[in-house]
């Protein structure tokens, strides 16, 4: 339940925990207790985020591969040009929402994938839009 | 006094709460029937309004009703409480934003205080929320407005009945609000139990209007000061304030009914140990230490066999330690046994809770400083690694042997929002 207050301190790293001697004219007392938190740098609306994971390679051109953590925030309105999550006939979809002759479709960052076309299916919605992907080496 | 017309008070609810958290993080169930069970997946406890249309009613249980549902094709859950919990907490972080005060009524349900424009008119402001709420948790709320918390809720109520209400209505801006009252009956108002309205009923009662214009020392002579004060909420007097935070607990109480019924000493033990564990982490949570300690058990209600006992034990000095909780937990299972019966539900509570912040030393301190130190501790330390490793990566040998006694959960879904194994995974 309480996802963003337990990673919040689970995700700290220590930007500099020792003196670092090159360039700093006080080398001994020059160190930094700020912490880098990646919740806080990767998600600005905590309430409104959720993180789903990508299965398949449909948007591999614009750098999400398979089994890929993305974040994605309800909160924000989707834009021609934003990656979004759509829910599509039952399922969620990741595809990139686009524009062409002023009809908005959904593109697959993929050659192999054909574009999704609004007008050919009844139960389409804009779930959320993703900010983040995060792509374990 | 009569208050002014500045502040408000909204009551706001959460549509069909438990089916949308489902139908919202699982585009599978969107704009099917979805019904959800409770606990032991016993009876429908909550229904998608697709699910309502299909007239499936509420508390049905679910064996009496498991092949119409399958007939109708309705989807069927087991409560996900991870998920409800975690929409909840989301849902009432971004109420706050949109309101000077706020009192959590329920896990779906909210109080808030919000001042009302110079042109009085605050159908924009609750159009906003209610949009911005879809917008980011995919939830439709309703919004009920009045002067007070009575009236609030009575205004929630028509905000659901009256169709062109779009799930907003002010009950404090309406010309004539008699027609309005008329239609709530008395058992709806909040406040009024089972007795108070067979009372009102039988002196002819029947409704808001009715309640509100009743002679006034009738109702004091029968329920005091509390039907006074509904009465003078009911004419639109503030009585009732948001109680932002509300007081403490006075027991934390960790039960729940067996998948199957329970005999044997042992497995009644280990489930008792079990909620006790869970009930002392409750309690570290919120800085709250027992000194009375009580286990209970009872045979089904529905069986022929009436049996229930509890026992307790008070303690010289208040603990939140889950080793000492487990010792005497242990030995009162044993003092509520009883081989004869099948117990169908146990629990644990906590009871005469004290803040562990001021919490006074005891002058016969069974335990040294030191012990007392090393066990807080200890216990913290476990909190923090279930904490960080999901639930029970370290818990107690008692409960780890194989269970019988595990509640049903055949149709959970996914703790989609929690648990980051257990995301939704996009394929396309």
């Amino acid at each position: 339940m309480d996802f963003f207050n337990s990673t919040t301190k689970r995700f700290r790293i220590p930007l500099l925990n020792d003196s670092v001697s090159a360039g700093f004219p006080s080398p001994a007392d020059d160190y930094t207790e700020e912490n880098i938190d990646l919740n806080e740098h990767l998600i600005s609306n905590p309430f409104s985020t959720f993180f789903l994971r990508v299965k398949g390679d449909s948007m591999i051109n614009a750098g999400i591969k398979d089994k890929d953590l993305i974040i994605v925030d309800k909160s924000l309105i989707a834009k021609p040009g934003n990656i979004i999550i759509a829910m599509i006939d039952g399922e969620f979809t990741i595809k990139r929402l686009s524009i062409k002759n002023d009809e908005l479709y959904l593109k697959a960052e993929n050659n192999n994938y054909p574009d999704f076309r609004f007008k050919n299916h009844i139960d389409v919605q804009i779930w959320g839009v993703v900010i983040y992907s995060i792509h374990r080496y | 006094m009569k208050i002014s017309s500045i502040d408000a008070i909204a009551l706001i609810d959460a549509n069909n709460f438990y089916a949308s958290c489902e139908q919202n993080i699982n585009p599978n169930l969107r704009n099917k029937p979805v019904v959800i069970l409770s606990n032991n997946d016993g009876c429908i406890i909550a229904r998608s309004a697709e699910a309502r249309a299909l007239k499936i009613k509420m508390g049905t249980p679910y064996f009496k009703i498991k092949e119409k549902l399958n007939e109708l094709d309705v989807a069927v859950l087991s409560s996900n409480y991870s998920l409800y919990g975690d929409m909840s907490r989301r849902l009432m972080n971004l109420l706050k934003n949109y309101c000077e005060e706020i009192e959590i009524y329920s896990i779906d349900e909210a109080f808030v205080s919000i001042s009302r424009p110079n042109d009085k008119n605050l159908y924009p402001w609750a159009r906003n929320i209610r949009s911005l709420i879809y917008q980011n948790l995919g939830i439709t709320i309703t919004v009920g407005i009045g002067e007070n918390k009575v009236r609030a809720k009575i205004a929630n109520k028509l905000a659901k009945n009256i169709d062109y209400s779009a799930g907003i209505f002010d009950l404090a801006r309406i010309k004539n609000e008699n027609n309005y009252l008329k239609r709530i009956s008395v058992d709806k108002i909040w406040g009024v139990g089972r007795q108070t309205s067979n009372w009102l009923q039988s002196k002819g009662i029947k409704n808001a209007r009715e309640l509100r214009d009743m002679e006034e020392n009738e109702i004091i002579k029968k329920l005091g000061i509390i039907g006074k004060r509904l009465q003078l909420e009911l004419k639109g007097y503030k009585c009732l304030p948001i109680e932002k935070n509300k007081k403490s607990k006075k027991e934390i109480q960790v039960s729940r009914s067996f998948g199957t019924p329970v005999t044997k000493l042992e497995d009644l033990t280990q489930a008792l140990a079990t909620h006790a564990i869970k009930a002392s982490e409750k309690m570290r949570s919120q800085n709250l230490q027992s000194s009375d300690i009580r286990v209970f058990a009872r045979t089904s209600k529905y069986s022929s066999q009436n049996y229930q006992r509890s026992a307790h034990r008070k303690l010289t000095q208040a603990t939140d330690d889950t080793n000492s909780i487990l010792k005497i937990v242990v030995e009162l299972s044993k003092e509520i046994y009883n081989p004869e019966y099948k117990f169908s539900k146990a629990g644990v509570l906590m009871q005469d809770l004290t803040n562990s912040e001021h919490l006074q030393q005891s002058v016969i301190n069974y335990k040294s400083q030191k012990e007392l130190k090393k066990s807080a501790n200890l216990m913290k330390t476990i909190d923090l690694l279930n904490k960080r490793f999901n639930n029970n990566a370290i818990t107690w040998a008692i409960t780890k042997t194989p269970k019988c006694w595990t509640m049903n959960k055949n149709f959970l879904s996914r703790s989609s929002t929690t648990d980051i194994d257990q995301i939704p995974t996009i394929v396309k």
